[in-house]
């Protein structure tokens, strides 16, 4: 109920905020009596329903009830509830009788006023969210909600108030639970709404601190601050769907973090079978210290004489020509499967504390595809090349963290893809990352094997 | 096989520890009929028995020993002959520990739990006999199983373990005097915590650990640097990125042979007592997985899904033997959430948001993602920090060591980690997690009144100190 009262001040709030703009109309309404008149609207007792019957009035207009008192049963398609007064009042008219079928949620049921109001010269307030009831959600009933001193600042704009208000603590979905609603609901549902029940709380949490100042100072007013989505845990409004609806951070930042931390929500229940001893994992053997992942180019000779043999006996007999970037993707793909584990920089907590124990050595070797892809130069006399480093890493490179690519491997790929390939030797380079250097040079060594050995059956 | 009992139970509970007593009540409660088997002879398990229990009553005691000796004449107070009574300190923490696992007992039977003293095993998928402590067996029928066995002490390859001079946890504990020098191999929780109690008794600690930092995975690396330092001004001294290379328990004392962990000079350290406080390993041995086809992965933890099931669905799994940080707290959530899974459907727990905290002086306590963990993931935060020296309870108390730090995302400002090292931190840290439990940012904590003076308002201003600015640093 906290939040009710809660959206209710803020709505209050937000009155004395447009207050003087409508100070025309103060004069002319005058009595607090009046202003007291509210509409009471079809509640939704679910999330799911739109529409309700009436079954039976349980107060007669005019008369008085305290909080508790049931009001009216509402007949759904599911079940028949009782309705509670969670407040003092009084009912002033009754606009839906019993039986009335079909009641949109949000409706206009009745109009209801304080306890002591003078019904005589009671005025009724216009039915304003009835129109809007087929597309949005009810506006709770607020009138018992409201201190009377907030009363008082809202009242001078009774419509309007009563539209922006109304809006306040539906937030997003259009399901909405009116505050008289929550009793009934949390008792002794049905069953078929029980289920649906903490769903249904999340349109009834208090709003934030960081999130109400931030309204205020945009001065949104409420039935906006139902359009902003959420991604909260349970659908709260969260600080950066504020900022995100008011274009201060990305739209879909909020969603993608939210994303990422429902991830660690969860028991991560990921693991590795116990396999039977094989080679010693590297974990142990620290790697040397690599701020900046530095890529170090790898160079093989393969000799594409036997591609080249296989490309023209493929086109005698079948008279198919096939390009050679076909076997050289192929023969790639290949190469690519199951290359050992890229040696990390620094092994994780996990992997020293299992090389403490000697746990290393009963795992299995990390397999994983690599996605390698050879930079071809078409010098038949190059000779092999020793891998070396490309160039250092400058210290803006190591401020913003980035990789390391040789300027001058760029351009040599540049004048290689130029020339093409040569029927003889070319030179088949890699990049590898800090630490991937020996997969890089398995991936060469199958890449050279699938190329001058077999070649036809890459394609065949 | 002795007589199966006829009566068929809901759920069957093997292991009386936090996740399993907490089960067993929660069952209760729901209306199931409930058997819990534990063979320790007393409930609680490990946390109770042996771990988080005993020693914070040493810790506790500890520091009221070491404070009147070193501290309260700063404070007005002239103490005249202080002397340590340490069988006496022993008695006060076995007269805690009983009061409570009593305590569970009552709480059984109040929730018409049955509790059988013997070690279980399973005989079928449905069946679990018990070699009774007391001598013979029976054997019980359960619809559902809950395995929650728990953790043993991991031991240290090439150095038994007697309790005496080489210890666990289990030893630490129960030391008869206090030791001249002691070593402890893992600088995590269960070493710091053990080695603070023995060094603030007396004893000449040395902390040696393999990583370049003390407190574990999770405790962010600002904050280790940070209390590693005021518990080296307490007198413990550290080693970091030393790898022991084996031990020798033979002569008057125990040796251990030491190296820099990337290779480099080994030296011989030399003490009365060397504490193995490498880390915890999922218990289940004599159980029987085997027989009914449980399959364990490489670091012995039974394979479970989502919802703590096992292949074998009416099997579930909760606590320190299957995944998860080995936490009591955690354990204690699975075991409510695994009987709502049986009763509800679901059951609720937020892995993200499960606090942690080492209970040396000043504590140490963290909820969510640390910095390391965050620049890992490319994430893009903010960092807001307050030191107790600024805060006004912390100044009168004279108890001003450490921080409150808060990370938060770098766009939305919503919390991702809490970090504090700082007295009463592991109270503290509730807020933290309720914060983090809520979705909430920086700023919703920091427009939170907080009462004043409290150490909870370094808290807010380190909050505030994330979005905006702290007032009062």
């Amino acid at each position: 109920m906290a939040t009710v009262v809660n959206t209710a001040k803020l709505s209050a709030r937000l009155a004395t905020r447009y207050a003087p703009r409508h100070s025309a109309r103060r004069r002319l309404h005058i009595s607090s009596r009046q202003r007291a008149a509210q509409n009471y609207t079809m509640p939704a007792l679910s999330p799911t329903m739109t529409e309700g019957n009436i079954a039976a009035w349980r107060v007669k207009e005019g008369d008085s009830y305290t909080a508790g008192d049931v009001i009216l049963e509402i007949e759904t398609d599911k079940a028949t509830m009782d309705v509670e007064a969670q407040d003092d009042g009084k009912l002033f008219k009754i606009t839906q009788q019993d039986g009335a079928k079909g009641v949109k949620v949000g409706a206009r049921i009745a109009v209801m006023a304080e306890e002591g109001d003078d019904l005589s010269s009671m005025e009724m307030p216009s039915e304003a969210t009835s129109e809007a009831a087929s597309s949005a959600p009810p506006s709770p009933p607020k009138e018992e909600k409201k201190p009377a001193s907030d009363r008082k600042t809202s009242s001078p704009v009774p419509e309007k108030e009563a539209e922006s208000t109304g809006g306040s603590s539906e937030i997003s979905t259009g399901v909405s639970e009116p505050s008289h609603m929550t009793k009934p609901y949390a008792e002794s549902p049905p069953s078929s709404t029980a289920s649906s029940s903490a769903k249904k709380r999340n349109y009834t949490f208090p709003l934030f601190p960081a999130v109400q100042q931030l309204l205020h100072e945009h001065g949104v007013s409420a039935s906006d601050t139902a359009k902003i989505p959420t991604t909260g845990p349970n659908g709260r409004l969260l600080k950066g769907d504020v900022l995100a609806y008011f274009g201060q951070i990305s739209k879909d930042y909020p969603s993608a973090l939210s994303d990422r931390i429902t991830k660690l929500e969860h028991l991560d229940t990921r693991h590795t079978m116990a396999a039977k001893p094989t080679q010693p994992a590297q974990a142990a053997a620290a790697a040397p210290e690599m701020q900046v992942p530095v890529e170090t180019e790898i160079a093989v000779p393969i000799s594409l004489s036997a591609v080249i043999a296989t490309q023209k006996r493929v086109n005698d007999t079948l008279g198919i020509f096939l390009p050679l970037s076909t076997f050289i993707a192929r023969a790639s793909e290949l190469a690519n499967e199951s290359l050992p584990a890229r040696k990390r920089v620094s092994p994780t907590a996990d992997e020293l504390f299992d090389s403490v124990l000697g746990l290393d050595k009963i795992s299995s070797p990390k397999l994983s595809r690599g996605n390698f892809s050879p930079q071809i130069t078409g010098i038949d006399t190059m000779p092999p090349m020793p891998a070396r480093k490309a160039k250092k890493a400058d210290i803006i490179d190591l401020l913003t963290k980035k990789g390391v690519r040789s300027q001058v491997g760029v351009g040599r790929r540049e004048v290689a893809a130029a020339l093409g390939v040569s029927a003889g030797d070319n030179v088949f380079s890699v990049l590898a990352r800090g630490g991937e250097e020996e997969r890089g040079r398995r991936y060469l060594e199958r890449l050279k094997m699938a190329l001058e050995r077999e070649p036809g059956r890459l394609v065949l | 096989m002795a007589d199966v009992r006829t009566e068929e139970k809901d759920l069957v509970i093997i292991g009386g520890g936090v996740a399993g007593y907490v089960a067993a009540i929660k069952a209760g409660q729901e209306g199931l009929k409930v058997t819990c088997i534990e063979k320790r002879g007393s409930l609680g398990g490990t946390c109770l028995n042996v771990g988080c229990i005993p020693s914070k009553s040493l810790l506790e005691n500890s520091r009221i020993y070491h404070q009147i000796n070193h501290d309260v004449k700063n404070r007005g107070i002239d103490v005249g002959d202080v002397k340590l009574n340490l069988p006496q300190m022993m008695k006060a923490k076995e007269t805690s520990v009983s009061g409570l696992t009593k305590g569970i007992e009552f709480l059984f039977k109040k929730n018409g739990v049955e509790y059988i003293k013997g070690a279980g095993r399973f005989e079928d998928q449905n069946t679990v006999a018990v070699d009774l402590n007391d001598g013979g067996s029976t054997a019980v029928r359960g619809k559902n199983i809950l395995i929650a066995t728990g953790s043993e002490v991991t031991p240290f390859p090439g150095l038994e373990i007697d309790e005496t001079k080489v210890v666990s946890s289990n030893g630490a504990i129960a030391l008869k005097e206090v030791p001249k020098k002691m070593l402890v191999i893992g600088g995590g929780i269960i070493g710091l915590e053990m080695g603070s109690v023995w060094s603030r008794l007396g004893a000449e600690v040395t902390i040696v650990e393999f990583l370049g930092a003390i407190g574990g995975p999770g405790m962010d690396a600002e904050v280790a640097k940070n209390i590693q330092k005021t518990l080296g001004k307490q007198g413990m001294k550290f080693m970091l990125n030393t790898k022991v290379m084996s031990g020798d328990p033979s002569g008057q004392g125990v040796k251990l042979e030491v190296e820099a962990a990337k290779g480099g000079k080994a030296q011989t350290l030399e003490a009365d007592v060397v504490l193995v406080a490498i880390g915890r390993r999922p218990y289940t041995q004599g159980l029987g997985l085997d027989k009914i086809g449980l399959e364990t992965d490489s670091k012995g933890r039974i394979v479970i899904d989502s919802e703590y099931r096992t292949k074998i669905p009416h099997i579930r799994v909760i606590g320190d033997c299957t995944f998860g940080p080995m936490l009591a707290h955690k354990a204690e959530e699975e075991g409510v959430a695994a009987v709502e899974y049986l009763t509800k459907n679901y059951g609720h727990v937020n892995y993200n948001a499960i606090p942690a905290v080492m209970y040396t002086h000043p504590e140490v306590a963290w909820v969510g993602q640390n910095e390391q963990e965050l620049k890992e993931q490319g994430v893009k935060y903010k960092v807001g920090t307050f030191p107790f020296t600024a805060n006004s309870r912390a100044k009168t108390n004279l108890d001003t060591d450490g921080m409150v730090k808060f990370l938060a995302d770098a766009e939305t400002d919503r919390i991702l980690g809490v970090h504090i090292v700082g007295p009463n931190a592991g109270e503290m840290i509730a807020e933290g997690t309720l914060a983090l439990e809520y979705g909430a940012s920086t700023e919703d904590v920091g427009r939170t009144s907080h009462a004043h003076p409290t150490l909870s308002e370094a808290f807010k201003e380190a909050a505030m100190a994330t979005y905006s600015k702290a007032i009062h640093f």
